[in-house]
């Protein structure tokens, strides 16, 4: 009705050289981590071997897809998840009773084309129940409670999801026990050389997965309509409403792709983390670290988190000892939070988040 | 248009809206006055599907929208300004405009209605790349009239435009308003200002501790000894 | 002594519940041994859920890593024990002095930190501290467990449980008086809305502070006691899931009321335990059993016990206005 024949009234943009840019962040707190995090990753592997670099690859890009569901889902629905953990455990879980019997079939009659699918349909199956999970949490759990009151929504939402937590990790030691249900690899294959490391083909499936998970993700949030609808109803949920998006869809897709996420890192993580009861623990510090560390509501953040907690996890490893790396990273991150309460990058959304 | 029959809505607790009725025809330009704390944003949130009415009908072009949520309401045409504007303010505003018009399909009537935007506020076509959320409050007011605007609505609900804004200010966005009324927007129009709102609306009810007390054309309303004494000072 | 009455909130039903608890070992089934050890864990949670919601229901401070405070207390009073060979009761009291420093460093430093972000900070405390008492095995034995000299020389779990029994009672005493004084009045203005309550003029550091250190030493003495019942200590008492245990209780008693979790854990935990020694050939169910209790809690019931006696006495009231 309103549309007049009317002229284009903007002017060009005068937009400032990239590497002006470039430098600006650069200088920025974001900058000069990523920076550091580089130098020291490049440090170690040349001191240790290039295997560290792929070790931050594969666990970094797994611990980034968690942290990135972990925002997407504080950001659009204000829940802090500490069930995250248990998704990825289910992604486990799935994974090793689609992958095994699939094996076994394999034993008796060899197929190549099979063989190489197979890990591929355990992963993807991991992912689908996954996000299903999603939908049933959203719809027994937050649903209800969104529906009858919003007061006080951060807290009860956070019990909330320590209930949910307890009751699926003992749901999986009543029903399938508490012995470790692990495989050896997926693929039989050799493994590859690359730049004058052995790497197994699983390695590198799971960094490349999540690598290119990350990058579709990001071209989802940024340039497509509905990515857009899921920043709009995380910035103002009221706002999101005003202009016709149905925030309870765009709610309920926050959580399937939050906890598909993390189950698709469980998948593919199974011949690192065999599927137990509290496997979910690990993953659940690790996705918080990264969090707190890069800020809430800062989705390229967590990416880039993800990685610096691996190479912090492995450098403790490494230099300090096995079983320290959950208790150093720990110590720094409290230093990190007395410097910079906000986080490394800084926090958009810090509105709710101070609640 | 619009009619609303004794609308009642609560807070929890709080009962708010006693029996609203109005009529909002076609074309109109209507405003809603009242002290501070009567309703009147509650009577816009009720229309716009923000709040859950708790009884009582509303009707738009003929269909029940009592029930209806406010994704589904905006859809149909209706769009609210709210008060405290809800942009998007870690986006752009050219980001803000174009998430306005999600509900619309087809890019040349996306860019249409954008290029119609930046006409009405230059202001806007200036800061087009600059975060929402750094903006001045009356770009901001801006912006959100703008916003409502790009879901191409035949009614625009707008909730006190003048909240807190320099005088000059308040006279560009009374502008823009009359000029989009004259292209046929239909405008309900919630104010505090009520010497202004009265040079310029055709009609007006007064809400007054959640009741409509009063209803009249233009001329009426200025004439009327309680909206004198009351709202004018006179 | 009216007066004294009110400030402690002690009220009829609250005065019938302190001789339930009294005479409770006395009576059958509960003067069987392994139904006092049962009550005795349950008052442990109780008099920990008032600790806890001294900080996260007046302050809005959820201490998330509040078993490792507890835990902290635990292992400094049993070390202080065995290497000195100090009297339990004596180092009960010594162990809670390092948990309150702690807190009192952890509220300076916490003080720019909000919401969400003060309980990542808590848990991550209270997980570095379990850490450690991993790690340092010299110290601690790790996993194996550290074995402590206990309260009483006898078998018996009365003494055990009338000494938790009275140290839930002083808690709760310490933590009502504070929070009846001046205290308490800014402590519920720094947890509704810092910024504002700053502006007028309540100090927040200072409170925040004195509201952290009292929390954490109790969190820590309660925890001295827990080592010398229990006679053994491993890490992972200052686990995750043993704060969710605190917290839930505190939460269904409910948030800012101190007796709220004191009164549910006796009856939760306690069912708690009964439930589990009934299912015991299907671990985990109790477990489930719980998490279900409390999702369906916080769905329909977010204010607690505490919230459902004020509505009652609230109709009472009603009532009687209308009788008169
Ligand atoms: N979200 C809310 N929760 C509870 N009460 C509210 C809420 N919003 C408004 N109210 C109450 O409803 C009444 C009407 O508010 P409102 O519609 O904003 O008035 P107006 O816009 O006329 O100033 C006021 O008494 C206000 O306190
Ligand atoms: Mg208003």
């Amino acid at each position: 009705m309103i549309c007049g024949g009317l002229s284009n009234v903007g002017e060009a943009i005068v937009m400032e050289p990239v590497i002006v840019r470039f430098f600006r962040w650069l200088k920025s707190s974001a900058g000069i981590t990523i920076l550091v995090t580089l130098v020291i990753a490049a440090y170690a592997a040349m001191d240790q071997g290039a295997y560290v670099i792929i070790n931050i690859l594969v666990t970094g890009g797994m611990w980034a897809l968690m942290a990135m569901g972990l925002t997407l889902m504080f950001g659009v629905m204000n829940i802090s998840n500490f069930a995250h953990g248990e998704y990825f455990m289910i992604g486990t879980l799935v994974a090793y009773y689609v992958f095994t019997p699939l094996h076994q079939h394999l034993e008796s009659h060899p197929n190549h084309l099979l063989t190489l699918v197979a890990p591929v349909i355990a992963v993807f199956s991991a992912f689908v129940v996954g996000g299903m999970s999603g939908i049933l949490t959203d719809r027994l759990v937050f649903y209800p409670l969104r529906k009858r009151s919003k007061e006080n929504w951060l807290m009860n939402c956070f019990l909330l999801t320590l209930g949910i937590s307890v009751i699926l990790i003992n749901a999986h030691q009543l029903i399938f026990g508490t012995q470790y249900k692990g495989i050896v690899r997926y693929w039989p294959l050799p493994p590859v050389s690359l730049f004058g490391v052995y790497i197994s083909i699983d390695r590198l499936f799971a960094s490349v997965l999540a690598i290119v998970t990350i990058a579709i993700f990001w071209v989802f949030m940024k340039y497509t309509k509905v990515g857009q609808a899921l920043r709009a109803v995380s910035q103002d949920e009221t706002g999101a409403l005003m202009v016709g998006i149905s925030v309870d869809n765009i709610q309920l897709l926050a959580m399937i792709m939050s906890c598909a996420l993390a189950a698709m890192a469980g998948g593919s993580l199974l011949f690192m983390y065999p599927s137990y009861p509290t496997v979910g623990l690990e993953p659940l510090y690790n996705s918080w670290f990264v969090i707190i560390i890069v800020g809430f509501g800062n989705i390229a953040g967590a990416a880039a988190g993800g990685f610096m907690i691996a190479l912090l996890q492995i450098l403790t490893r490494v230099y300090v000892g096995e079983g320290w790396e959950y208790v150093i990273p720990v110590l720094l991150i409290a230093l990190v939070l007395i410097v910079k309460p906000n986080g490394l990058f800084g926090s958009k959304v810090r509105g709710i988040w101070e609640k | 248009m619009l009619e609303v029959n004794n609308l009642n809505t609560c807070y929890d607790f709080l009962h708010v809206l006693w029996d609203v009725s109005l009529v909002i025809n076609e074309g109109e330009y209507v405003c809603l006055i009242g002290p501070n704390g009567a309703g009147k944003s509650t009577v816009l949130k009720s229309i716009a599907g923000l709040i859950e009415i708790k009884s009582g009908e509303i009707f738009f072009k003929g269909i029940s929208i009592g029930d209806k949520k406010g994704d589904q309401i905006c859809r149909m045409g209706i769009s609210l300004v709210s008060e405290e504007m809800n942009l998007f303010t870690g986006m752009t505003v050219m980001e803000n405009l174009s998430m306005g018009a999600y509900t619309i399909r087809g890019k040349k009537k996306k860019e249409a209605l954008m290029n119609f935007v930046f006409e009405l506020f230059p202001r806007l076509a200036e800061r087009r790349i600059q975060l929402a959320g750094t903006l001045s409050g009356g770009e901001r007011k801006m912006l959100a009239i703008g916003r409502s605007l790009m879901s191409d609505p035949s009614l625009l609900l707008v909730d006190e435009p003048s909240l807190g804004l320099a005088p000059r200010v308040v006279d560009t966005v009374f502008q823009a308003l009359e000029v989009l009324n004259k292209k046929g927007v239909t405008i309900f129009l919630v104010e505090q200002n009520v010497t202004k709102t009265l040079q310029v609306v055709d009609r007006g009810y007064v809400l007054e501790r959640g009741k409509i007390v009063l209803e009249g054309s233009r001329v009426e309303l200025s004439r009327n000894e309680h909206i004198r004494k009351i709202y004018l000072g006179v | 002594m009216k007066k004294f009455q009110d400030r402690i909130g002690l009220s009829m039903p609250g005065l019938l519940f302190g001789v339930f608890l009294l005479l409770l070992p006395w009576f059958p089934p509960f003067n069987k041994e392994y139904i006092l050890r049962w009550l005795i864990a349950a008052l442990i949670v109780g008099a920990s859920a008032i600790a806890f919601d001294f900080s996260g229901g007046f302050i809005a401070v959820i201490n998330f890593g509040f078993m490792g405070f507890f835990g902290l207390g635990a292992y400094t009073s049993a070390l202080l024990a065995i290497r000195f060979h100090l009297s339990p009761w004596l180092t009960i009291f010594i162990g809670a002095l390092s948990p309150a420093i702690l807190g009192l460093l952890s509220g300076l430093v916490s003080l720019r930190l909000r919401g969400m972000m003060i309980l990542c900070f808590t848990w991550f405390v209270g997980l570095a501290l379990m850490g450690l008492a991993t790690k340092l095995v010299f110290l601690t034995r790790g996993s194996l467990g550290l074995p402590c000299p206990t309260l009483y020389k006898t078998a018996s779990n009365v003494p055990y449980y009338y000494t938790i029994l009275g140290m839930m009672f002083v808690t709760y005493l310490v933590m009502k008086l504070v929070i009846q004084s001046h205290y308490g009045l800014a402590f519920r203005a720094i947890g509704q809305n810092m910024e504002a309550a700053r502006t007028s003029g309540i100090n927040p550091l200072k409170f925040r502070v004195v509201n952290f250190i009292l929390a954490c030493a109790f969190a820590g003495w309660i925890g001295g006691f827990y080592a010398h019942y229990y006679g053994v200590l491993t890490p992972d008492l200052m686990s995750t899931a043993k704060t969710t245990e605190v917290l839930v209780i505190a939460y269904i008693g409910g948030r800012g009321s101190l007796w709220g979790g004191a009164v549910a854990a006796v009856p939760f935990v306690f069912a708690m335990e009964v439930i589990r020694s009934v299912l015991s050939d299907m671990p985990g169910l109790n477990l489930i059993i719980y998490g279900l209790f409390l999702i369906f809690v916080m769905l329909y019931y977010p204010g607690g016990l505490a919230e459902g006696y004020r509505k009652i006495v609230a109709k009472l009231r009603v009532k009687e206005i209308a009788q008169h």
